[in-house]
């Protein structure tokens, strides 16, 4: 035992100050609900049912003749990739000259239940290419898929490839046998059909069930230490609410989507073996024939790089690019490192092809 | 898993209220016929249905308190575990801030590693994969229960509205198809 006089003054100290800034929080910083997370200004120029289709305003006088497509994923919403203006994926695209435009998938109700992979692939995400193609006056655009996105995105590319010019793939989920995360071997053990028969979608409770046993201890406790540690600090504080907004914020997956996903990415892995069929159509990776590029965080932890990198050696294009990068699955799209290595590489790779 | 000495006593109550619910059920029937086509009657003579979801939900129950207290057993088992390496590695009290910081940085670490470790292993994901197909097998009686109410009172069941959005699902899908290839043909005639 140490005598109390050995106990460092500055421990009393730290907790003070800790819990100063505990009941200073609500007069220095806004409520999570009070934030809009909204940044680049759009314009919404399709929608189909819960679905629209977004177009940034550019952000330069001269745009790349192709304009670029991004598909981001089913699990929280696309506002990561424009959540503040400095590590903001769209408007880092938009001042490189690319003309951007994203697929928000909207908020499924319990009416949407049967939608699947064939009404996201063929469907939603074919629209918007179609609409992209008769606005932009080209034959063919290119394809930026994120995540549970860049799934639907490279079923997609494989199926249509003759409207995709480029195709760029950012921690896509391909191999689920060989995921090494948390939420794979949740995924493996799901008997998904007694789930989307008696519930339905899959809710958006399940999906924070899933992010709660994602570090907990980092995640659930640290992280809020921290917050309240650097009350004071306006520009860390910013940010950690709009993430935590994001983050708080998971639509509804429509439940055949949602089985068919399980079953065939986690448990039977067809995709990765050519066997998965969207739509009546065999998805064959060697049709992806267009220019590839492939996006993977070497340190994340909701898609293993094992997961994403089949895809760049499974498809049967000749120009081939495969990027991995000392970072997580969100920083490797809003952080400083995508602004100042992620980003311009690609930009750097895209503008030569677009 | 179940014992047989408590799984012939569950199946003996399980008879037993049947029996019973049967009987009462046939032994009312009449005065039933004798009434209006009102809401009640409706609900009398789905009863016995309520019945026999209440007596299976007890057995999900059962199965569904197993697993919980697998679940937690695990989670209570890594935490023990964890603590224990972080006592092995941190055994000092710590006695300033720097000493502080460190020590929450090993026990968050440790904590963090053990529990990514249960997470991912399989008797984890077996366990955690039939709590939840109780859990849903709960809400599945629950379901049925409620169709009984919705039933009695006119209303259309969980698997009537699921048909209408079925059906309403398959005619978007054609129409949307119909339209995209209307919409090709004429940007191919255009070109």
């Amino acid at each position: 035992m140490h005598s109390e006089s050995s106990v460092d003054p500055k421990i009393m100290e730290e907790i003070l100050k800790f819990s100063r800034n505990v009941i200073d929080a609500p007069k220095l910083v806004s409520a999570p609900d009070e934030i809009s997370l909204e940044v680049t200004p759009h314009d919404t120029v399709l929608e189909i049912d819960k679905t629209r289709l977004i177009h940034y305003v550019p952000l330069t006088e001269k745009q790349h003749k192709t304009p670029l497509l991004i598909s981001y994923a089913l699990i929280n919403r696309y506002h990561i990739l424009d959540l503040q203006p400095e590590k903001s994926w769209v408007r880092n695209l938009l001042s490189q000259g690319f003309d951007v435009y994203m697929l928000d998938w909207g908020t499924p109700t319990s009416m949407d239940k049967y939608l699947d992979f064939d009404d996201y692939v063929n469907g939603y995400l074919d629209s918007a290419v179609e609409h992209i193609k008769d606005e932009s006056s080209v034959e063919k655009i290119s394809l930026q898929g994120y995540c549970t996105g860049a799934t639907i995105a490279t079923t997609y590319a494989a199926l249509h490839p003759e409207s995709v010019k480029n195709y760029v793939a950012t921690a896509p989920v391909i191999d689920g046998w060989r995921d090494t995360t948390v939420i794979s071997n949740l995924a493996k053990h799901m008997d998904v059909d007694k789930m989307v028969d008696t519930i339905g979608n899959m809710p958006p409770e399940f999906m924070y069930y899933c992010f709660s046993v994602l570090k907990p201890f980092e995640q659930g406790i640290e992280k809020y230490i921290r917050f309240f540690k650097n009350i004071d600090n306006k520009k860390f504080v910013d940010n950690f609410l709009r993430v935590e907004k994001w983050l708080g914020d998971t639509p509804p997956i429509p439940g055949e989507l949602f089985k068919q996903w399980i079953k065939d990415i986690y448990q039977k892995n067809l995709l990765v073996q050519n066997k998965m069929y969207v739509g009546g159509e065999r998805v064959d990776l060697k049709k992806i024939d267009m220019p590839t590029f492939t996006q993977i965080a070497v340190g994340d932890h909701l898609v293993s790089p094992e997961c994403s990198m089949p895809l760049h050696y499974g498809i049967g294009s000749d120009d081939k690019t495969l990027r991995m990068y000392p970072t997580g699955h969100v920083g490797m799209i809003a952080s400083s490192l995508s602004q100042k290595k992620v980003l311009p590489e690609l930009g750097t790779w895209l503008s030569e092809r677009s | 898993m179940q014992s047989d000495s408590s799984k012939n006593t569950g199946d003996y109550y399980k008879h037993l209220s049947l029996f019973w619910t049967d009987i009462m059920h046939l032994m009312s029937s009449k005065p039933q016929a004798l009434a209006s086509t009102g809401p009640m009657r409706a609900f009398t003579s789905n009863s016995k249905k309520v019945t026999t979801e209440l007596i299976e939900i007890n057995e999900d129950l059962m199965g569904f308190n197993e697993y919980l207290t697998e679940y937690y057993r695990q989670l209570s088992d890594a935490w023990k575990d964890a603590q224990k390496k972080v006592n092995l590695k941190a055994p000092e009290v710590p006695h300033d801030v720097e000493q502080i910081d460190s020590f929450k940085r090993i026990w968050i670490d440790i904590f963090d590693n053990d529990f990514t470790e249960l997470f991912d292993s399989k008797k984890f994901g077996e366990n955690y994969g039939k709590l939840v197909s109780k859990e849903l097998e709960l809400t599945k009686h629950w379901n049925n229960i409620t169709n009984v109410v919705l039933q009695s009172v006119n209303l259309p069941s969980k698997e009537e509205i699921d048909e209408v959005y079925k059906e309403l699902h398959s005619l978007k899908k054609r129409i949307g198809k119909l339209e995209l290839e209307l919409k090709k043909k004429e940007a191919r005639n255009n070109a």
